[in-house]
């Protein structure tokens, strides 16, 4: 016989309005075992948990049920006021009649009824509860940091001037991401070099740092606290060791890759840095621009080289690194616009991609910083074109968030350096973020011309050969124009990292549709992840402009920081365990873990599961053809008995 | 009166119970006929509890998991999923129409999807009338076990 | 004049309940103005007829009959808006209220009497035929649907003709529908006269049930996309083009006859192209036929632009200036082709017009593919169209 207590919350209204509270403690006290049934206000606040716990006290209860809101929501709570009463934690029960009652109908007939017969069943299987005791583990103290974007350095940095260690993985031969290709950030046009240089470098020094350039994860092993996360680095074929930075190779290098940074506009040696400021200054081979690994001659660089720093034996290699904690910031791609062939990207050689424009921009760039068409002349008229495949049902359909602000960044950069004219095609203008409105009200009187139509096609000008017509209707005054231009700029699309969906499979994170990863609350834990311990910032979680990324990544990194600061941390007590008298031996479970968990005791002849692997999924029990395995706090009777009570009713 | 359906729901804590939870929080509409169970992860699905909630007189049983490949435990639904097909076939020899079994895979952001799934499970069940095929008159009660 | 409106929205609430919903989701982007044949030469805009819509102000009547429904705004609309679903809704609303175009009274009222849009006697829909070839009976493998336009426009009975002789050439066991048919009925749809598309529907599908029609093959894209849309999933249909692509394939159709050269163009209709996405079959038989030298437009397959004959344009008096199937000769006849070849009786009666308003009928031909096709397997189509002439029937009234 166990004594159970019910305690049924209002939610104020929340609960209340659709459910008859006082009626459904009513049912409880008369259901089996039940000692105490009551309801409150707010069972979460001060005064609710004080009542559960004299309750406790006052009737000897050893089993407290809670209907509210989620366990998602309180469960931990409810644990601790339990647990501060005496009672072993496990012991509570919630039932979720918030979220899943009273917020999903108005009918409070059927709200009611519905809340009974949930109760009824937590009821049944209270009845059935054991104690459990929970496990404590190590915790590693250092944090893996993957991308090495602005968001990436800044989460890098915080964790290290607390004294943690931190691993750096950047898949690049230099950290910096997007923000390195930039001349000048809206809104306050402060040049980007000049702000992120500095935190590069600070990386790069930084004792507590282990930058990994070059480099990607391959594997992830553990859980929370005890991450082991296999490393490779790619073959760079340059000893990093030895190389002393001097350059001299890429000066006498013939190879000809294309430049990544410059987004292809130019080409660069094969055994190259990105771009001058490049972190860490040392540089790589790509092989596929290299003569010698083409044609099997040259070897210059080796020649040139007074380090002997070079090593075309160089191989791929793989380590192996524990932490306690992870925080993904892999960042964006822009989406390739080139089968939206009504824009002619990729057809008409005066289209661009915002990130090439960032690069004319650039001194830096290509153009060392000069606005030139393909052909070298400067371009009279610009149309810069918004959302293109952003706010797109047919292709992305988010608002990507930056694009309305630099394409006024790019504008007003178009004004400064060239006598052009200048048009803007959107759809609505977004600029709600600190000090954007204003400065879109500058640029306005930069006298850009605001054209409210989605531009529609970009065709060849029939009258002057070069030229480009863009046609769009200005919705404001309902005409068709037809603008000839000799440039076009198109926003297209922030999207995830082509490989996000591998990144999610590594590190079990989900994703929404387009690859963003998933927070685990869009509201109050958009950095956590569903995976304990995985945190995200930056564009890899969704659209966002440098400010917002640099905020997300500090916050990761306090997250993170909770995690590691710790020893030890408790592990969920509802594991399994193999009851030896019933186990035929079969090793079905050691087949199905998908941690390797069970294993086969061969003195004993029997199956045994190490509980510091084991999860508690439960899917060897159901797999267990003796019913040899007790899934703790999920066992056989108290789920069949919850379902016994939910039917009744 | 109309025939009102007993559905039971299993759910993962992970997706699909996390789903139903942001059904909640956007106050989308469903019929309240089901009622949920959570377990960690549809892994720890026994078939037996799929056919004791018949025998208790469900007139239907739902089913939802992690989208294949995005399990909480990796492969969990993936073993789930071949289990649950032999279990929808033995159903179907055992005299129960197909119609009364569903599994979904619903994911934590699917929240409208949850609430689809149910609405529309509750109706095709309520146009099977009830369920009497494995239903036991006589429960034994919990007191005398 | 004052320009206070009230929205009246009792009105957009009509325009949905018409299965105009779609019109929602609109967020006024602009995109399919400027995708839209029609915006630059006409006045016509379609976002403000959505708009106008949205809020159920006038305006709506100067804008509703100017969409030809040629789907190119439905293609990029980024919001997803079935637009020609609005389009059609709204007529349907407001010709509900007596507002049809005169230009488009007799076309109705000749499909509401006699089933067809032409005018013509539904009993002499097979006169084209001459007996001479077979009437669908159940133990036949393909209808072959006749449009009404091939059955009684004297230009498009050439297409019927070589239609029928490409299907006995290839051995086929196919017959045509006795005059019980009617009009697929997919223009008078677009033009809102959902009732009226109802009953012709309604009368096809009893014809096809009581004979047992489970293949059908279209020489109108107009009628392929009907019955694929809006008749059900029982039938096999499909569009004669993709027939013959398949034949000549397997090898059992092999033309012989060499152009020397004859340069040739294609133009998409909308309803084959962007409504049904067959966009290859036309060319594969193109390609295929000896001495053809096929060149494409700068507009071509999805981006094809429109003839203008759809969504009841085909009855709808255009002024000069305001015709797209002249600006589409003109871009053909910028490719250098001599032959503008298309796959639709209506693009067919829409080229063949401008052609001669443009008096250009003797620097291009208007062909449909079969026409080609049927010539290239060494088939005299003059010889096949001998004694035609003497059809007497009541057509489009200039
Ligand atoms: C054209 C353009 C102009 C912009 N201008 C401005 C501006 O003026 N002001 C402003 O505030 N914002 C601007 N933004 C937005 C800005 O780029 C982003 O907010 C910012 O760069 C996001 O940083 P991040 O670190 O999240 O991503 P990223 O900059 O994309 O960095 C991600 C890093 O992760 C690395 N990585 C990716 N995948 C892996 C992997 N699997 N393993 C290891 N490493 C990996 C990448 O190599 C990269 O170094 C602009 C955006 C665009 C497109
Ligand atoms: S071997 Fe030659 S081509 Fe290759 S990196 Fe060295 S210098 Fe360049
Ligand atoms: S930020 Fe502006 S340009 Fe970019 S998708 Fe959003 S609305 Fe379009
Ligand atoms: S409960 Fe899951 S994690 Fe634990 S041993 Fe069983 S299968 Fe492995
Ligand atoms: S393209 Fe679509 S969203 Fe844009 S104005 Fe037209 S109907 Fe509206
Ligand atoms: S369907 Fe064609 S004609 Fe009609 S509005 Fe759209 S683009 Fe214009």
């Amino acid at each position: 016989m166990s004594r159970i207590g019910v305690f049924v919350c209002h939610c104020g209204l929340n609960i209340a309005k659709t459910i008859r509270v006082s009626e459904l403690a009513q049912f409880a006290s008369t259901l089996p075992d039940v000692v105490v049934a009551k309801d409150y206000k707010f069972m979460c606040s001060t005064p609710g948990q004080e009542m559960i716990a004299s309750d406790i006290k006052e009737h000897k209860l050893d089993r407290i049920i809670v209907a509210a809101c989620s366990p998602l929501m309180h469960e931990q709570t409810f644990r601790k006021v339990i647990e501060n009463a005496g009672l072993n934690k496990y012991l509570v029960t919630i039932v979720n009649i918030r979220e899943q009652v009273s917020w999903v109908t108005h009918d409070v007939e059927e709200g009611t009824s519905k809340a009974k017969a949930l109760l009824n069943g937590a009821v049944y299987r209270a009845r059935l509860l054991a104690p459990l005791t929970s496990r404590f583990i190590d915790v590693s103290p250092d944090v893996m940091v993957i991308g090495g974007g602005i968001a990436g350095i800044q989460a890098a940095l915080e964790l290290a001037n607390t004294g943690k260690k931190v691993y750096l993985v950047e898949k690049n031969s230099t950290i910096g991401g997007h923000m390195a290709q930039f001349d000048k950030t809206f809104p306050t046009l402060d040049c980007s070099a000049c702000i992120l240089t500095p935190k590069m470098d600070a990386v790069l020094q930084h004792k507590n740092i282990t930058m990994m350039t070059y480099c990607e994860v391959t594997e992830v092993k553990g859980y929370v606290g005890n991450f082991d996360i296999t490393v490779k680095q790619k073959a760079r074929y340059v000893d990093h060791d030895k190389c002393n930075a001097c350059l001299a190779c890429t000066e006498k290098c013939p190879g000809k890759g294309v430049s990544e940074w410059d987004e292809g506009l130019v080409k660069r040696k094969a055994i190259y840095i990105p771009f001058p400021q490049a972190v860490p200054q040392k540089p790589v081979i790509d092989r596929d621009a290299c003569t010698f690994f083409i044609k099997g001659k040259c070897r210059l660089c080796e020649k040139v080289c007074e380090q002997k720093a070079i090593d075309f034996e160089q191989q791929d290699t793989f380590s192996t690194v524990k932490v306690g904690a992870v925080i993904v910031a892999t960042g964006y791609d822009l989406m390739n616009t080139k089968p939206l062939v009504q824009y002619g990207y990729g057809k008409y050689p005066g289209v661009y991609s915002a990130l090439e424009v960032e690069r004319l921009f650039n001194s830096a760039g290509p153009t060392s910083g000069k606005v030139t068409l393909r052909d070298g002349k400067e371009p009279q008229a610009i149309a810069i074109l918004h959302c293109i495949g952003s706010r797109d049902k047919n292709n992305y359909e988010h608002c990507s968030r930056v694009c309305c602000m630099y394409s006024l960044k790019f504008a007003h950069l178009f004004k400064e350096k060239t006598s052009a004219d200048v048009y803007q095609f959107y759809i609505d203008m977004r600029a709600p973020g600190k000090g954007y409105e204003e400065f879109y009200n500058r640029i306005i009187e930069e006298d850009v011309k605001f054209i409210r139509g989605k531009g529609a096609r970009v065709a060849e000008s029939a009258d002057e050969p070069g030229r480009m017509i863009v046609e769009a209707e200005d919705t404001i005054t309902g005409k068709f124009i037809k603008l000839p231009v000799d440039m076009v700029v198109l926003s297209p699309a922030m999207i995830p990292r082509s490989d996000s969906k591998d990144i999610a499979r590594l590190f079990n994170l989900s994703t929404d549709k387009y690859g963003f990863f998933m927070e685990r609350h869009p509201k109050l834990a958009p950095l956590s992840t569903m995976s304990e311990g995985i945190f995200i910032a930056g564009v890899c979680q969704s659209p966002k402009d440098i400010p917002d990324t640099v905020a997300q990544a500090n916050g990761a990194a306090a997250e993170a920081l909770t995690i590691v600061v710790k020893d030890k941390m408790e592990l969920e007590a509802t594991t399994a365990m193999v009851n030896p008298a019933s186990c035929c031996a079969c090793q079905n479970c050691i087949r199905v873990c998908p941690y390797g968990a069970p294993f086969f005791n061969e003195q004993k002849g029997v199956s045994e599961i190490n509980e510091a692997l084991c999860k508690g999924c439960g899917l060897c029990a159901s797999v267990c053809p003796a019913s040899a395995i007790i899934a703790r706090h999920f066992t056989n009777d108290q789920v069949l008995a919850e379902i016994e009570g939910l039917m009744e009713f | 009166m109309e025939f009102e359906p007993k559905i039971l729901g299993i759910a993962c804590n992970w997706c699909t119970y996390t789903g139903a939870d942001l059904a909640g929080t956007t106050r989308l509409q469903y019929p309240q006929n089901l009622r949920v169970v959570r377990v960690m992860c549809s892994s720890r699905i026994n078939p037996s509890f799929i056919f004791r909630a018949f025998q208790l007189g469900a007139d239907g049983v739902l089913v939802g998991g992690c989208h294949p490949g995005d399990c909480h435990y990796n492969t969990g639904n993936l073993y789930a999923r071949r289990r649950l097909a032999v279990t929808r076939k033995i159903l179907e020899f055992a005299g129960i129409e197909p119609g009364r079994f569903r599994v979904e895979w619903i994911s934590a952001s699917e929240g409208n999807k949850f609430a689809e799934v149910v609405t529309e499970f509750t109706e095709q069940v309520k146009t099977l009338g009830p369920q009497t095929k494995f239903k036991i008159e006589q429960q034994p009660s919990l007191e005398k076990i | 004049m004052s320009q206070t409106v009230i929205p009246y929205l009792e009105m957009s609430q009509a325009i949905v309940d018409a299965g105009g919903e779609a019109l929602k989701k609109c967020y006024q982007c602009g995109t399919c103005t400027g995708t839209c044949p029609w915006t630059p030469i006409t006045h016509f805009n379609i976002r403000k007829l959505i708009r106008f819509g949205q809020l159920g102000i006038d305006g709506i009547e100067e804008y509703m009959w100017g969409c030809s429904t040629c789907k190119f705004c439905v293609d990029r609309c980024p919001r997803g808006v079935e637009l020609i679903d609005v389009v059609t809704a709204i007529r349907n609303v407001y010709s509900g209220g007596g507002m049809l175009p005169q230009s488009l009274r007799a076309f109705v009222g000749s499909l509401s009497a006699r089933g067809n849009p032409w005018s013509g006697d539904q009993d002499k829909r097979n006169d084209w035929a001459k007996d001479k070839y077979p009437v669908y009976t159940k133990d036949m493998d393909y209808l072959f649907f006749t449009c009404c336009t091939v059955c009684y426009d004297p230009r498009n009975i050439k297409l019927a003709k070589a239609t029928a002789e490409v299907l006995n050439l290839a051995g086929l066991n196919w017959g045509i529908p006795s005059v019980d048919v009617n009009c697929c009925g997919e223009s008078v749809r677009k033009v809102g006269d959902l009732e009226l598309f109802e009953r012709l529907k309604q009368n096809n599908l009893n014809y096809f049930k009581t004979n047992n029609v489970d293949k059908i093959v279209t020489v109108s894209p107009h009628c392929l996309a009907t019955f694929k849309k809006e008749y059900g999933e029982d039938y096999d249909v499909m569009h004669l083009s993709q027939l013959i692509a398949r034949l000549i394939k397997e090898g059992k159709l092999t033309p012989k006859k060499d152009f020397g050269g004859l340069k040739v163009t294609y133009h998409d209709p909308c309803y084959l192209g962007r409504h049904s996405g067959v966009y290859d079959a036309p060319r594969d038989i193109l390609k295929a036929i000896p001495g053809i030298d096929f060149v494409e437009m700068g507009r071509n397959r999805e981006q094809s632009m429109c003839c203008g004959g759809g969504g009841g344009g085909l009855w709808m008096e255009k002024l000069k200036g305001e015709r797209l199937s002249d600006l589409r000769i003109e871009e053909a006849m910028a490719t250098g082709a001599t032959v503008l070849a298309t796959s639709c009786p209506y693009c067919i009666t829409m080229f063949e017009d401008s052609s001669r308003t443009l008096n250009v009928d003797e620097q291009i031909k208007i062909k449909d593919v079969t026409e080609l096709f049927l010539e290239s397997l060494g088939v005299n189509m003059d010889e096949l169209m001998a004694g035609t002439s003497d059809l007497n029937f009541t057509c489009k009234a200039d």
